[in-house]
């Protein structure tokens, strides 16, 4: 059983505590730390059951602290700005071009590690040689752990979705899915880490460097099948392995296509589909081991120009971020819709914590071919967390604690929490983590929602909608009107209504 | 006995025919056609059954009565399968979820038989009809199938040739309207394009076997 209620947020705090401890990165550097895959192989995983009685966790929204990287910022130049001009540009800021990163059409310039971020970004926005500039926020899962197999999945009769799988059986491995995320449980391995010590808290107790651990990873049993996995890329360690060092993107990629009808746990939405897993968020261990990135702006939107040049039809970003707007995601996605991929968002879990614009789902409502997805629990509800305003675009199940408990939170197989979370334990009880040990567990938020478009959007594919415009069209013109009748901020065009988007239209009915 | 009342039929009806007697006496005749017809809701069509033209066969009696005035009652049948569909625009998907489209209209049918010359009767008509429609696709639950009967209303055209005294040929022409048939359900392509009619325009070549 999972012994902490705040879990998540401890994550978070754990997460914030090394960056204010340490200083963090001010910018990336080479890893004297680097991880070592030294085993192809592991022992088989482990099947740590069900967890039903979990107690529910908070919803997770942003960090505590500065919710960007100092030391750095994000600048495109206009086409045809020659070098000698962009130095000139550069200067006004003490600016320096760091590094030309891959799967980018723009670059990270160092400034200095006191100057601020924002204005010196806003400085450089207001040249007319450069296209935009920002500072390098943190981008986050959106997700919130919880408590209490397809008898469970109330998610999906919601949905009406045996009828809409009589249609379209789970799409086939034609359709290409990319989870930008913590990474996935997609194959074995022991890797070695170096770990570093940290606090939890500012005047916290410190917990004590682990030295060089050797950590278990497998694949997740139900997600699991030859060929299941493409391109798996990780740009928070720059390698091909995203291994999932959290749980957040394996209960996400199982929403999408957690392999059904196999006599095994639960079901995904398109559970034939391809997954490409695109590690693009850092997590409290991928802190601890030293990652030379974190999720940061520009990481993401060069998760996502991957995931597009590399055949992802689909990519599903549970995740966001608050504070100014991100020009940089926004102009990614729009390349990422440009080559016939179609994008859900996570709309954000914000709603009680002042409902502040989710800066990732913000744009979405511009974008053609990009939706962004508020949260239901079964009661067909908007969840409590939810975010509501006028980039909320459909609704679909997230889960909601307050209805139901934890039944009322969504179920898929993840990461055994109890071995992963280990920092959440006494200094004492703190101990390397494992990767290779998983169970049935419950999460709730606008990150359960997202990849159910994610996985209807690979149905509709699948069925011959290819276009990323018209996907958006097809499940909104279906949607299932909630809340005051027309588009409204919570539910948006309504709660996703598959089987009648596959149907589509006859002549006379 | 059989082949000699085989004989007998086909002597009668290939026996040449009196044709000014067909427009001063009652005369009863069967007749079965094959045609094309061009539906009203053209972009409906296309969009679901690839074409906005088929092919329609009929059948079915008509008297003619004295004074040049015949009445015909005709039954007909279209039948094509194609595909449920998404539209955007004016981009089509298809969703390769087979769906049969069946039109069954009914025709009463009056007119005046023009005088001809030699064996060429020409005549022009109009009536109502009944026609019947039928939407069936794979997947669909009871109430989502479509099997409905409309009202409409024809104009016909065309030219009597008699070939022998019990058999003739003619070639037809007809305007058919069927109002506020289509697009009532929202889930239609007939809806979405703002096509309403179930009628169209039909050539037909018919067999007439009568006097």
């Amino acid at each position: 059983m999972k012994a902490s209620t705040h879990g998540a947020w401890g994550a978070a705090c754990a997460a914030a505590a090394i960056w204010l401890a340490w200083g963090a990165t001010h910018h990336a550097q080479p890893d004297p730390w680097a991880p070592r895959l030294v085993s192809e192989t592991a022992p088989p995983a482990i099947d740590r059951g069900l967890r039903e009685h979990d107690p529910p966790r908070p919803p997770r929204t942003d960090l505590a602290g500065e919710p960007f990287l100092r030391g750095s910022v994000i600048v495109r130049f206009r086409p045809g700005t020659s070098a000698d001009a962009q130095r000139a540009i550069l200067a006004q800021v003490d600016g320096a071009p760091e590094r030309a990163p891959s799967y980018a059409d723009f670059d990270i310039v160092a400034i200095d590690a006191d100057a601020d971020p924002e204005a010196a970004a806003a400085r450089l926005d207001a040249q007319p040689d450069v296209a935009y500039a920002q500072a390098r926020y943190r981008v986050y899962p959106r997700f919130v752990p919880n408590d209490p197999l397809y008898a469970r999945q109330w998610n999906y009769p919601a949905l009406d979705m045996e009828r809409a799988w009589d249609i379209n059986q789970g799409a086939t491995a034609a359709i290409t899915v990319a989870v930008l995320d913590s990474g996935v449980a997609f194959r074995p391995g022991i890797m070695r880490y170096q770990t570093r010590a940290f606090r939890l808290a500012p005047n916290g107790p410190i917990f004590p460097s682990l030295g060089t651990v050797e950590v278990p990873f497998a694949a997740a049993p139900d997600l699991i099948a030859p060929d299941r996995f493409v391109a798996p890329r990780d740009f928070i360690w720059e390698t091909t392995t995203p291994f999932d060092l959290d749980g957040h993107g394996t209960h996400v990629a199982g929403t999408v296509g957690q392999l059904t009808n196999n006599s095994v746990g639960v079901a995904g939405m398109a559970f034939n589909v391809r997954i490409m897993p695109v590690k693009v968020i850092a997590t409290m261990w991928d802190l601890i081991f030293r990652s030379p990135q974190q999720g940061t702006d520009d990481v993401v939107a060069r998760g996502i120009r991957y995931a597009a040049d590399n055949g992802a039809q689909v990519l599903n970003l549970s995740i966001g971020r608050l504070g100014p707007p991100a020009p940089v995601l926004r102009e990614a996605v729009v390349y990422a819709v440009s080559r016939g991929a179609f994008v859900a968002v996570a709309a954000g879990n914000d709603f009680e914590t002042g409902n502040r614009v989710e800066r990732i789902a913000e744009f979405a409502p511009q974008i053609d071919g990009m939706v962004a997805v508020g949260a239901v629990g079964r009661d067909r509800q908007r969840a409590f967390y939810s975010n509501t305003g006028p980039y909320v675009e459909l609704a679909a199940p997230g889960g909601n604690s307050r209805i139901g408990g934890a039944s009322g939170a969504i179920l898929q197989q993840t990461l055994d929490f109890d071995l992963v979370e280990t920092f959440l334990r006494t200094p004492a009880q703190y101990r390397a983590p494992r990767f290779d040990a998983f169970t049935f567990d419950v999460l709730q938020g606008t990150s359960m929602a997202a990849p159910h478009v994610a996985g209807f959007a690979a149905l509709l594919l699948q069925q011959g909608i290819t276009a990323p415009a018209a996907i958006e069209a097809a499940m909104k013109r279906y949607a299932t009107d909630l809340g005051p009748p027309g588009r409204d901020d919570q539910y948006g065009h309504g709660l996703i209504n598959p089987r009648a988007s596959l149907r589509g239209l006859g002549l006379a009915k | 006995m059989t082949w000699r009342a085989a004989i007998a039929a086909a002597i009668c009806l290939l026996a040449p025919a009196p044709i000014l007697a067909q427009t001063s006496e009652f005369m009863l005749r069967g007749f079965a056609d094959v045609g094309s017809t061009t539906f009203a809701a053209e972009e409906s069509f296309q969009a679901v059954l690839g074409s906005a033209r088929g092919a329609v066969v009929g059948g079915g009696v008509e008297a003619v009565l004295p004074l040049r005035v015949f009445v015909s009652l005709r039954a007909s049948r279209f039948r094509r399968t194609g595909e449920r569909v998404f539209l955007l625009g004016r981009e089509r998907f298809g969703l390769g979820i087979p769906t049969t489209v069946t039109v069954t209209p009914v025709e009463l049918t009056g007119g005046y038989r023009f005088p001809g010359a030699g064996r060429l009767v020409p005549y022009a008509g109009g009536g109502v009809g009944w026609h019947g429609y039928r939407e069936t696709s794979r997947f669909a639950d009871g109430p989502e199938n479509v099997h409905e009967r409309f009202v409409g209303y024809q104009l016909l055209g065309g030219a009597d040739i008699r070939i022998t005294r019990w058999i003739g040929t003619a070639v037809e022409a007809q305007w058919t309207t069927v109002p506020d048939a289509l697009g009532a359900d929202p889930n239609s392509v007939a809806r979405e394009l703002a096509e309403s009619d179930l009628g169209g325009a039909t050539v037909r070549v018919k067999l007439v076997i009568g006097r």
